[in-house]
Order: structure tokens, then sequence, then C-alpha cells
């Protein structure tokens, strides 16, 4: 499977509305600014657009960072 | 007004309503929001940049989305998260609009729904369209 990471980044930078944001698969909401709760619902909605899948609000709860949400997404991915 | 709670919600839901508004209503827009440019307060100056009457505000005609939202599409639970928003013609005061807005998104763990909306005038045209997302409370 491709890495999902440069995909998840174009995301981020279209919600964040920052073209030059760099994200890593231990981004999370501490350590990307302006991360809060409205736009980690606009990140789980752009996410669930783009592949196709759905989350379950506890498999969310258990996302510590991005690295997280690229192995849920994946997981996903496999099993459609 | 509706009172959807998020299990009666679901993709391809529709409403619409209609609405007029009167230059009374653009000088108290004017007002509230400051915004005094006379294209949208002044008949005369409006006639004379080509207009048959004053333009109603974009963010005037806009405010019918929140119509759309906190009366309709879902009604009293709603919260307005968001809106994507274009604006496609001017409206003159006096001008019926029809409102429509569709669900075409369900986030299902957050509740969150996006809306589909455009405001037309009775002849089709279209006035303005616009994305809303919508979450829900208790």
């Amino acid at each position: 499977m491709p890495d999902l990471l440069p995909e998840i980044q174009d995301i981020f930078r279209d919600i964040f509305d920052e073209e030059s944001l760099v994200i890593t698969r231990e981004s999370n909401a501490s350590n990307v600014a302006d991360w809060d709760s409205l736009a980690h619902v606009n990140l789980v909605t752009a996410i669930e657009k783009k592949y196709k899948i759905k989350f379950a609000l506890a498999e969310l709860q258990e996302l510590k960072n991005v690295g997280d949400m690229i192995d849920l997404i994946e997981k996903k991915l496999a099993e459609k | 007004m509706n009172e959807y709670r998020w299990e009666e919600l679901a993709l391809g839901l529709k409403h619409e309503f209609e609405a007029t508004f009167t230059e009374e209503m653009a000088r108290s827009f004017a007002e509230i929001s400051g915004d005094v440019n006379p294209l949208h307060v002044d008949r005369d100056y409006a006639v004379s940049a080509g207009f048959s009457g004053p333009v109603l505000f974009g963010m005037m005609t806009s405010s019918l989305y929140s119509r759309l939202v906190g009366v309709y599409l879902p009604g009293k639970y709603a919260l307005l998260q968001g809106i994507d928003l274009d604006f496609n013609a001017p409206v003159i005061a006096g001008e019926k609009l029809i409102v429509q807005g569709e669900i075409v998104f369900m986030t299902e763990a957050y509740r969150r729904m996006e809306i589909k909306a455009n405001i037309r005038k009775e002849n089709g045209k279209l006035v303005s369209k616009a994305l809303i997302r919508v979450g829900m409370h208790d």
C-alpha cells in the first residue's frame, strides 16, 4: 500500500489553509497550531470522503497522533 | 420549527422554503452590520449604477442559510459550524427567493452533516450556493 502520509498532509494543508504545513506520523493536536475540536471534525470528515470509509467514535478516541490515524485508515482500506 | 434528531436524519433529506426581502429590511441590515454602502440602501444610487433598485446584501440573502439550518434542516437542535459560500447573481429588494438544502454527507462519529444548499430566484436564476457544515446539540 502506498505511503498515505503525503495525501494526509494535503488534507491537513487544505483544512488548516496552510500550504507549508508539514505533518509527520508524530503530529497531534498539541503540536499542530489550531488543531481544535472543530478542525478535528473537519479532518475526519475530509478523510472519510477521500477514502470512502467510516470511523466509529471509539476508534477515533483511541488515536494518539497522525501515525495512528494512518494505520487505522490502512486497516479500513484493507478490509474493504 | 423542525426538531430532527440525528437518528431521524438521512442522506438525501431535503427542505425548501421561500423568502422575500424589502428595502426596509435592507436598511435594517445596514444598521446591524454597519455596511452602509449606498448600493444597498440608496435607490437613486443603485439605479444610477445600472440596477432596477437597491441590491440586497449578499450576507443578508445568505442569512437564509441560517434559517434553513436553524429552522428546517435539522431545525431546533442545529449547530451551524461552517459554510463555504459563493455569490452568483445580485438580488433586488422585493424579488422572491427560493432556498433549497439537502444533506449530502454525514460524519456519524461526530454527528456532523454537510448540507448542499442554494438560493434561486423564481425564474430559476442561481443567486448563491453553499456547502454548510452542521452539528447537533442535545
